[in-house]
């Protein structure tokens, strides 16, 4: 599991006139969670988009253990993610959504049923995913992302709309798969959260990388890790590609 | 492949607008035979009469309420973004339309035989041993017709799909799929002969008849297709609309 990683070489992606991410490239590492900030509209969820083979990039690639993600057979034994809580049919029940996901990919019943265990849904998972709420839906999108029991998983933006027990849970569960040896790539916006949560910092603005760094060095540089995100993207603060 | 037809096949079973178009589809077995017993009545009157067979007037119910679980079958995932959660789970699109063709198809064809074959029965019960004009021929005759009408629910069911993944919106599928089914036939009727005739005999719903080997219409005279370039066009259909939504499927940012 050491070697699961996600490179990005030169990646770019322009939506009609909009440059959306500019020749970007980092590298993520296992072992530890790596957070992935910027302004809105700085490109992070079409990164994501790209390395998940959503999106097709103008130039450049991202490589997920060394290969394109278009290209595994069974991807969701080797990446979960997590991008929209939202994109879920509101009518099928949590089983049923997972059941789906997990039969395209080999996994069988049983591991739908711990994976809502793990995240505390097993008491509503005959419901219609309709009715829950945002923080019951970013649950069900960390079970389906932890269904193939992936070294790689990417997270945008999970702790929206969770209450302050689920930002804890989120923490710690981030902090142990990390432990595991896999390798986390995590986005959010609450800056506090990121500095218990993360190790190193990935910061990018209108699409290209400002900065790459560890929690440690930011936070020795400047007061606090919201001052050096503040600091580093003063310049990059703009909307752009509106996705 | 097997996996993602299982999981198609799920997807279907687990949202409730499969068995409301399923349902409205099979409305044709009441109203099929409501109208059984309309004619039959009328018969007791006045001896025999020449009246419609109802799985042939009933049918564009059935073609349209399963062409629209074709194009939810992709349209839905689009509407609440559960299209990229999938293409994330099956990144290969070709694999990922071709199962929910080969659920889609498989579904419809059942679905539409089924209810034809009761619609038929049904009709043929109450009607007894009255002339109504469609209870004349034997059922070895009628099997062709039965079957070209269930084989043309699929097609336009997949048209749907194919559709549905080339536009990405369930209105507009929908819109289109009406289109095809009575709104161009319609429009036809006013091009210059011959060419109303000769456009009309490829039109998705006058292939069935044509299939079968029987009149267009009156107004259009015999089909000019023999039964095997009728089945073909039928084919044709669901074959080009997928092959183009597959390609947009492919090339598109999801």
């Amino acid at each position: 599991m050491l070697d699961a990683v996600i490179e990005l070489h030169q990646l770019t992606k322009h939506y009609g006139g909009t440059l959306a991410v500019d020749d970007l490239s980092f590298k993520v590492e296992p072992g530890h969670v790596t957070g992935f900030l910027g302004p809105n509209g700085a490109g992070k969820s079409t990164t994501m988009r790209l390395i998940l083979g959503l999106d097709a990039p103008t130039s450049g690639q991202a490589l997920v253990n060394g290969r394109r993600y278009a290209t595994l057979s069974r991807p969701m034994h080797e990446v979960g993610a997590l991008l929209d809580a939202g994109a879920v049919h509101g009518g099928r029940s949590a089983y049923n959504h997972l059941l789906c996901l997990a039969r395209t990919n080999d996994i069988s019943a049983t591991r739908v049923a711990e994976a809502l265990e793990q995240v505390g849904l097993s008491g509503v998972a005959r419901k219609r995913v309709g009715g829950f709420s945002l923080g019951m839906k970013q649950r069900l999108g960390i079970a389906a992302a932890l269904l193939g029991d992936p070294g790689v998983l990417m997270f945008d933006e999970p702790v929206n709309g969770l209450d302050p027990d689920g930002v804890r849970w989120i923490r710690d569960l981030m902090r142990s798969l990390a432990a595991e040896g896999r390798t986390i790539l995590l986005s959010s916006h609450l800056m506090s959260e990121m500095a218990l949560t993360a190790e190193r910092i990935v910061i990018i603005g209108r699409g290209k990388l400002i900065a790459e760094s560890t929690v440690a060095e930011l936070t020795a540089r400047y007061p606090s890790l919201e001052d050096a995100y503040m600091a580093l993207t003063a310049d990059s603060v703009q909307y752009g590609a509106a996705r | 492949m097997k996996a993602v037809f299982s999981s198609e096949w799920l997807k279907l079973r687990s949202v409730t607008s499969t068995y409301h178009t399923i349902g409205t589809a099979a409305l044709m077995v009441a109203l099929g035979a409501a109208w059984t017993f309309y004619v039959s009545g009328l018969a007791d009157e006045r001896g025999s009469l020449r009246a419609a067979a109802p799985e042939e007037g009933f049918l564009p119910l059935v073609q349209i309420s399963l062409a629209v679980l074709g194009v939810l079958a992709i349209t839905n995932e689009y509407a609440t973004g559960m299209i990229r959660t999938s293409l994330i789970t099956v990144p290969k699109r070709g694999t990922l339309l071709l199962a929910k063709a080969g659920i889609v198809g498989l579904t419809t064809f059942v679905a539409a035989n089924a209810i034809l074959l009761v619609t038929y029965s049904a009709s043929r019960l109450i009607a007894s041993d009255r002339h109504l004009g469609f209870n004349g021929t034997s059922f070895a005759d009628d099997l062709p017709k039965l079957l070209a009408s269930a084989l043309s629910v699929t097609a336009l069911a997949l048209v749907g799909l194919g559709l549905g993944a080339a536009i990405c919106s369930t209105a507009g599928a929908i819109v289109s799929v009406v289109a095809l089914l009575f709104v161009l036939p319609g429009v036809v009727n006013y091009l210059p002969p011959p060419w109303n005739t000769r456009v009309a005999t490829l039109l998705l719903p006058n292939l069935v008849p044509q299939i079968a080997d029987e009149r267009l219409s009156t107004r259009l005279g015999d089909g000019f297709l023999p039964p095997w370039a009728a089945l073909a066009v039928l084919i044709a259909y669901p074959i080009v609309t997928l092959t183009i939504g597959y390609f947009l499927l492919r090339r598109r940012d999801a």
